[in-house]
């Protein structure tokens, strides 16, 4: 359905995408996560053809993006991160105007335009204008717009930013069920949640890399069993941490303010007990002290030693 | 092809639902229409009233009065001095104006050669000092002619006047050129203000609607667009059509409202149309133009009305630019409302054909290559 081959953008000097390479098969739902600004948009925006791709190969269906613009647009449905409607305009003349923008004849866009009302849950507000409408129920005519020509790929680019968690989940349900139904889902976010309930394949992005993929599996296996210690204690002194860093069975000590300290450790509990004993004799007073189970975030965080949001 | 004409029709449709179009398509150019043609035309019911005192009685003196009683905003009255006090003093005139005894040869030297006394608080003064001022000058054209006749032909120059305005087929046929139109239609206060209100009401709808390019473009409108299979072309194309057919029916409606409200003749149907869409042209590429140049929607209203206000002044648009000094008609020749203007005057007052209108034409459309050159290759479109 979709191939990247160490595909690669630049603007001006500043390198943005630093060689992608990932395939999405037919059916798939593929989940891109990252943090702002990893370069999300901007390998959609190569993917849907509104920018080219500085160099590497993009292939939708096997047809190089770039040569059959044409023909690859017509098979992608792309969900802007912004909400692109015309607000004064009524929500079915503007999911007609984006099938019609897709060849749909005005008599097709009417009918399809009701479908996809029915299908993101709206079809009482088709008549009202975009302006009258709460932020989820703009995205979900946003979504709707995509879903015009019956599209073989859906990209939606963080399609749930600043809405309710009631929309936010009406909307994962109904993508959840599109791919059911056989639709092939690409959803990028920085929210592993979102990604985690919907993907069964994830890659996550950071500064232009893809740093890790896999199916949902892979990556539970990678984290397998993880642990997070986080600690905060009085004053952190620096040969403590040294001296954490050096126990057996610690992957990662994080500083993350002057008096807290994330500890990623593998599954042995017994470390926890060197931990406290070393704080002690190092002279640390432990104030609070709490257990996490590893998930999609604490792998970012281990892999590039910052936080998905920041 | 389908697409450009499904996004002309979504424009169009757009554009329509917005009352704040409706107001400013017609509900202010009518308006201001009506006000200022009031003020300044002949149907309107306040009328000014001059007394007009004639001191010089020479053929110049005769030739200036003769022109501004032909005047339409102002009707004048010639009565002796005492006459003009008596009627100053009911109230019935609003003001007196004295063409003193030799004037004529003041005129040459001095300014101003008239006297004027108005009544207090008469707010059209200016005006009046203005047109007699023009009167005269027009006149003094003659006077000095004559005067250097006179030098060579060692005559008075009151009879070497005599002769050439009454050899030239006489100064009214000047002042006359274009009320003795065939149709007899004169240029009324109310046809100047239709068309230079149309003019620039044209010019800021179509400066709204161009802004709808940068508010399309901010809220990622044209970015999505560009991801479904349609073509700079088309998307440009479909703007394009929608602001002309826009502008048509604005005219269109202005023409047809100022015609039966106001009676205004605007004269040949086809040439008519084909000045409406050569300044069209020119005002969208206008508006492109200044799209492409900015930002926000609010720098481009901002930058756009200041444009169109200032060049609606120098343009003659609120008032006949023969009324301006010299250097300011010679700018004026820059500005694409002068020759939207000239256009229009000819076909309203001089019932002009296609031909007449050619130079205007030709102008008009080059402004829009011009503009529409800038905005096309500046303009960003992701
Ligand atoms: N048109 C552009 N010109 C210059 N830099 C850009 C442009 N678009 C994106 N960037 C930069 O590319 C990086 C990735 O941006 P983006 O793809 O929007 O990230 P994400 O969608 O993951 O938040 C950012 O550093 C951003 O500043
Ligand atoms: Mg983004």
């Amino acid at each position: 359905m979709l191939t990247l081959t160490d595909v690669k953008k630049s603007f001006g000097a500043h390198e943005v995408i630093k060689g992608i390479s990932f395939q999405v098969e037919k059916g798939e739902s593929f989940g891109l996560l990252g943090p702002n600004g990893a370069g999300k948009s901007t390998l959609i925006s190569m993917i849907c053809g509104l920018i080219p791709n500085g160099a590497g190969e993009i292939r939708v269906n096997g047809k190089l993006v770039g040569k059959h613009l044409k023909e690859t647009k017509q098979i992608i449905g792309v969900v802007p991160q912004d909400i692109a409607l015309y607000p004064t305009m009524s929500a079915m003349d503007n999911l007609m105007f984006w099938g019609k923008m897709y060849g749909l004849s005005g008599k097709k866009a009417k009918a399809r335009a009701k479908e996809v009302l029915n299908i993101v849950g709206l079809t009482e507000r088709g008549k009202d204008r975009i302006e009258t409408f709460s932020g989820g129920m703009k995205r979900r005519i946003n979504i709707g717009a995509a879903l015009m020509h019956e599209p073989q790929l859906l990209i939606m680019d963080e399609p749930t930013v600043g809405i309710d968690p009631q929309s936010r989940n009406h909307i994962l349900e109904t993508v959840k069920s599109l791919n059911e139904q056989g639709l092939t889902v690409i959803y990028t976010s920085h929210y592993m949640e979102e990604v985690e309930f919907l993907c069964k394949r994830i890659a996550i992005l950071d500064e232009g890399k893809l740093i890790v993929s896999g199916t949902k599996k892979d990556l539970n296996n990678r984290l397998a069993g993880g642990i997070v210690l986080k600690l905060t204690v009085g004053t952190l002194h620096p040969s403590f941490i040294e001296q954490v860093k050096k126990l057996n069975g610690v992957e990662k000590v994080i500083v993350q303010t002057a008096e807290e300290l994330d500890v990623h450790l593998q599954s042995k509990m017994e470390i926890v007990a060197d931990v406290i004993l070393l704080a002690s004799q190092s002279g640390v007073v432990i104030h609070n002290m709490q257990l996490k189970e590893a998930n999609l975030e604490t792998l970012f965080l281990q892999l590039t030693g910052r936080s998905l949001r920041e | 092809m389908k697409k450009i004409l499904s996004i002309c029709l979504f424009e169009i449709k757009r554009t329509f639902k917005k009352k704040s179009s409706i107001v400013l398509m017609l509900g202010m150019p009518l308006l201001f229409t009506f006000l200022f043609g009031s003020i300044f035309g002949k149907n309107a019911d306040i009328t000014f009233r001059i007394a007009l005192v004639d001191e010089e009685q020479t053929a110049f003196s005769k030739d200036v009065i003769q022109k501004l009683m032909m005047d339409e905003m102002i009707s004048y009255e010639l009565v002796n001095a005492l006459e003009a006090e008596e009627l100053l003093a009911r109230n019935e005139v609003q003001g007196i104006v004295t063409l003193e005894k030799g004037i004529a040869t003041k005129l040459r030297n001095e300014k101003p050669p008239a006297t004027f006394q108005p009544s207090l608080g008469m707010s059209t003064a200016p005006l009046v000092i203005q047109q007699v001022n023009q009167a005269m000058q027009a006149v003094d054209i003659y006077v000095a002619a004559s005067q250097v006749g006179g030098f060579y032909f060692n005559e008075s120059w009151e009879s070497v006047y005599g002769r050439i305005t009454e050899n030239e087929g006489r100064i009214q046929a000047w002042t006359e050129q274009k009320t003795n139109a065939p149709t007899g239609h004169p240029m009324m206060g109310i046809s100047y203000s239709s068309a230079g209100f149309s003019i620039m009401f044209v010019m800021i709808m179509m400066l709204s609607m161009t802004g709808t390019l940068i508010e399309a473009r901010q809220a990622g409108i044209w970015s999505r667009l560009f991801t479904t299979p349609v073509t700079r072309f088309q998307v440009l194309l479909g703007y394009f059509l929608s602001f002309l057919i826009v502008g048509w029916i604005q005219f269109f409606l202005l023409i047809l409202l100022s015609s039966t409200l106001f009676d205004v003749n605007w004269g040949s149907p086809a040439a008519l149309l084909l000045l409406v869409t050569a300044l069209l042209l020119c005002v969208v590429g206008l508006g492109i133009a200044i799209a492409s140049l900015v930002k926000t929607v609010d720098q481009q209203h901002a930058i756009g009305t200041l444009v169109i206000i200032s060049t609606c002044m120098l343009g003659g648009v609120y008032w006949p630019i023969s009324m301006v000094p010299d250097v300011m008609r010679k700018i004026a020749n820059f500005v694409p409302q002068t020759w939207a203007m000239e256009g229009l005057t000819t076909l309203i007052a001089d019932s002009g054909t296609i031909g007449d209108i050619f130079m205007p034409l030709i102008v008009l459309l080059g402004f829009a290559v011009i503009f529409l050159f800038i905005g096309l290759s500046r303009m960003k479109y992701v």
